[in-house]
């Protein structure tokens, strides 16, 4: 009987922030354990969240055979890959010290404003080992901090907020940047003139999870997706590529995929210059519609592969353009910070309101704008109206926040 | 059973849960499996700072609260501190699913109820399907230093069908979910998925896009569980006001909210997603109305918001998991019934989209609901499917905008998942409410 196991081990020191002071700490230390066990094309699963011996997990797996749940696939072998990213992680108290000179400036200075939420940092071991000679292991360390913003003589649950998601937290290039954005906050501008305007966002979550569905490898091959029977087609302008990216310097997440699979070089394109190369896939998927594997098996520490996960968070664009202000050349656009509740329709329609947004001009963020709402479509976001994917900014988010993107949408007022 | 350091209030919160999920892509199953965690929320307060642990190390759980307790400083007049004193000590065993466990159903007759579901989608044009059982049961325990000390639990069983669907060029994924708090009333809901599952099916072959606009708008009482929780829930979660005078005077009680047929009510003694019958720490729960007749009457509190607002404690302290503190939080949210029949409200209706179900929402200044199906509305029918991206209002001027309540009333609970409050997600609420007609909201 062939067997897996994967652990994750988290630990966590989370400053909890309200009315700009800190409020709480809370320590975190979890470990979490998933079992899989393989027989006759079978597999069988159990985890547990502490600390269950092993030898009862996969007890408790082998009896979890029964179930019946097919798996014929061929475990990933004979792989050794140990990756630490960070090999200075930030103590608890390192991290207290942070978060109380990072609040006692913004009491000080920002008096007008109120801050909350929390500053953290996090440590995580992901573990993947199995019988037939798998040996994976990632650890990783960042500081996310993360405060919601209250202009105190509002009445709105929030104005906006303050983020820096990095493994290394500079302060003085977190004050390089966001003082003057916090003197932004202050200065309230118009929306300029115009029924469409360039609009930029760092946070295209909401994007990369509908691509995601519709570059899922089943839902492609059943013909439930919109790219379904498109592959090799050019779907979008020819600047975009994007990947299956598990480079964890990108971001905090593991280089291999549930199956235990590592891409070479982290990174395999699903667009390639705007046209359809592949979709998602696992190996299951890939086997049974005859698609190319591409390493995205997603599912729970104590659950089968799937590929029905969140795969978005696989997705990444690839840069593809440099200088907004110098595409800009002096027109006036948007950078949107916040933009929540919105959606796709099926068939690509996009529309989201902008809560929280500022005037932009490529480099310097000039003051906030009012709410509005911007309408768009996945064809013409990611075509005739994308203007590009942009890294090395002068916007600072954090070194793991580093892309902005912008299109150019219909503006509701 | 612990020792309580001196000089610090110390409060410990044992989570046990029971977990089934199966999973079967269209007739084969993908994933069985029985999830059984224990851990821990141990709480210190020494009068100035809240310091957390959590942990799933049940066998040393003194050395955390001792470890803790270092971090802190004690304070000889901790029990004389207004939070301290506030803190509702209560003791009580209530193990309402304890006889009706769903961890006693065998597995067997779980995935039967499902397959006997899934074999029942069989039109073509639902080209693949994903289907999930799941249940949980949770048995929580809580002491503290004060005395408390708690035993109660909570359940939930449900299924969830995602369903793709095509129509030549036009396709969309569709999920239908519902849950019940035993395993027998779940096996009474099988008609109401293949209901569900037809009106999806026939959504997806005929939706046109919508016209962008300004629209009157009916909700079904699911999607006014949903703008309920959205557009005026999570502004009456009372940790958004600590400290803050500005939102202090904009929602002081007594302020005229909406009209005078608007009652909005919190009940954690619904039976349902929301049910909580002692919050996460240990105040017993509550029915709260939040709005009256149209005046703000209430708020949702945990022990530190009421005290410094002034305010009785309501039993909205809920944590997601072990993993968490407890935060303000909703439990099962409500617009009251209204008294008019639904055919006389539609009948008034001479253009307008009604909402029927919903994919997802969210609360800030400006709310949104994005509907999974929605209608036109024309002279007092309900006509065409209509495709939308999302549905926005501004939470402070739209529940002015209700005026018209249905005499049908229903209240929901489902599986997969739940409200998010920053790091906090899923957190498992019930909703609901009566048909509801907004005069305008922004429709695209």
């Amino acid at each position: 009987m062939k067997q897996e196991i994967i652990t994750i081990r988290t630990k966590e020191t989370a400053a909890r922030i309200q009315a700009s002071e800190v409020a709480a700490v809370r320590v975190k230390d979890i470990t979490k354990k998933g079992v899989r066990v393989y027989r006759d094309g079978l597999i069988g699963v159990a985890g547990t969240v502490g600390d269950t011996p092993e030898d009862v997990l996969l007890e408790q797996a082998a009896q979890n055979l029964q179930a019946g749940i097919k798996y014929p696939y061929p475990l990933t072998q004979n792989l050794r890959d140990h990756r630490c990213l960070n090999e200075a992680p930030m103590s608890s108290q390192e991290l207290l010290e942070q978060a109380e000179s990072v609040l006692n400036t913004l009491r000080k200075d920002y008096p007008d404003f109120s801050f909350s939420e929390s500053i953290a940092s996090t440590e995580q071991i992901v573990q993947m080992r199995n019988s037939e000679g798998l040996d994976l292991e990632y650890r990783d360390a960042h500081f996310a901090l993360m405060l919601m913003l209250k202009e105190k003589a509002t009445a709105n649950l929030f104005d906006g907020a303050v983020f820096c998601l990095t493994r290394s937290f500079d302060q003085e290039k977190f004050w390089s940047f966001n003082r003057p954005f916090l003197e932004a906050y202050r200065n309230k501008v118009e929306l300029p003139e115009g029924d469409v305007l360039p609009v930029f966002m760092w946070d295209h979550d909401v994007l990369l999870y509908f691509l995601a569905r519709q570059l899922h490898g089943e839902r492609f091959a059943k013909g439930s997706s919109l790219f379904s029977g498109k592959l090799g087609e050019q779907l979008f302008s020819e600047k975009v590529t994007i990947d299956v990216n598990r480079d964890p310097a990108l971001r905090p997440m593991t280089f291999f995929d549930t199956e235990g699979v590592v891409l070479p070089g982290n990174r395999l394109p699903v667009i390639e210059n705007g046209r359809l190369a592949a979709v998602l896939t696992d190996k299951r998927t890939a086997e049974t519609y005859g698609l190319a594997h591409t390493g995205a098996a997603s599912g729970d520490y104590d659950d089968p592969p799937t590929i029905d996960g969140p795969l978005g968070s696989l997705l990444a664009f690839r840069a593809d353009s440099q200088n907004i202000a110098g595409v800009l050349q002096g027109r006036p656009a948007i950078l949107a910070l916040l933009c929540s509740g919105g959606d796709f329709t099926a068939d690509g329609s996009f529309a989201t309101p902008v809560q929280v947004s500022f005037l932009f001009d490529g480099e310097r963020i000039v003051g906030k704008l009012p709410e509005f709402a911007v309408r768009s479509h996945i064809t013409k976001m990611l075509g005739e109206d994308y203007i590009g994917t942009f890294e090395d900014t002068n916007l600072y988010f954090g070194e793991l926040v580093r892309q902005v993107q912008g299109y150019y949408m219909t503006i509701v007022r | 059973m612990f020792i309580f350091p001196q000089g610090l209030y110390v409060d410990v919160r044992l989570e046990e849960s029971e977990t089934t999920e199966i999973r079967f892509k269209q007739r084969t199953l993908q994933g069985q499996k029985v999830r059984r965690i224990k851990g821990a929320l141990i709480r210190v307060f020494d009068g100035q700072r809240w310091y957390y642990s959590s942990t799933t190390d049940l066998e040393n759980l003194q050395a955390q609260i001792d470890s803790l307790a270092q971090m802190a400083a004690p304070n000889p007049g901790i029990s004389e501190h207004p939070l301290v004193r506030e803190f509702e000590v209560n003791r009580e065993t209530l193990l309402r699913y304890q006889q009706k466990s769903v961890g006693d159903v065998p597995l067997e007759e779980k995935k039967a109820l499902l397959e006997k579901i899934l074999r029942k989608i069989t039109d073509p044009a639902v080209v693949n399907h994903t289907s999930y059982y799941v249940d949980n049961r949770t048995v929580k325990s809580f002491y503290s230093s004060l005395g408390a000390d708690l035993t109660f639990d909570r359940q939930i069983c449900g299924m969830r069908f995602a369903l793709d669907i095509v129509f030549g060029e036009k396709r969309d994924q569709m999920v239908v979910s519902k849950a019940a708090t035993t395993f027998d009333e779940l096996r009474g809901f099988k008609e109401f998925f293949l209901e569900e599952m037809a009106k999806d099916v026939a959504y997806v072959r005929d939706a046109e896009p919508v016209v962008p606009g300004e629209y009157q708008v009916l909700l079904s009482p699911e999607a006014t569980g949903v703008f309920t929780h959205e557009s005026f829930g999570h502004k009456s979660e009372s940790d958004f006001m600590v400290g803050d005078e500005t939102m202090k005077a904009e929602w002081a009680l007594g302020k005229r909210i909406g009209r005078d047929l608007l009652t909005i009510i919190d009940d954690s003694s619904e039976t349902g997603s929301g049910y909580t019958p002692f919050d996460d720490e240990g105040t017993r729960g509550r029915k709260t109305e939040i709005i009256s007749a149209g005046i703000l009457t209430g708020r949702l509190h945990s022990t530190a918001t009421a005290v410094a607002l002034g305010e009785e404690p309501t039993g909205n302290a809920r944590a997601v998991s072990f993993e968490f503190e407890p935060i303000v939080r909703m439990t099962t949210t409500y617009i009251d019934r209204g008294d008019r029949p639904l055919k006389d409200i539609l009948a008034e209706m001479e253009e307008g989209i009604f909402v029927d179900t919903i994919k997802h929402g969210s609360g800030m200044s400006t709310f949104t609901l994005a509907p999974a199906r929605a209608y036109k509305i024309e002279n007092g029918k309900i006509t065409k499917p209509l495709r939308i991206s999302v549905i926005t209002g501004n939470v402070f001027t739209t529940l002015q905008e209700v005026d018209a309540l249905s005499q049908e009333f229903r209240l929901g609970s489902f599986v997969g998942g739940g409200c998010g409050k920053m790091e906090q997600y899923p957190l498992p609420v019930g909703f609901g409410g009566p048909y509801t007609r907004v005069r305008k909201l922004q429709v695209q």
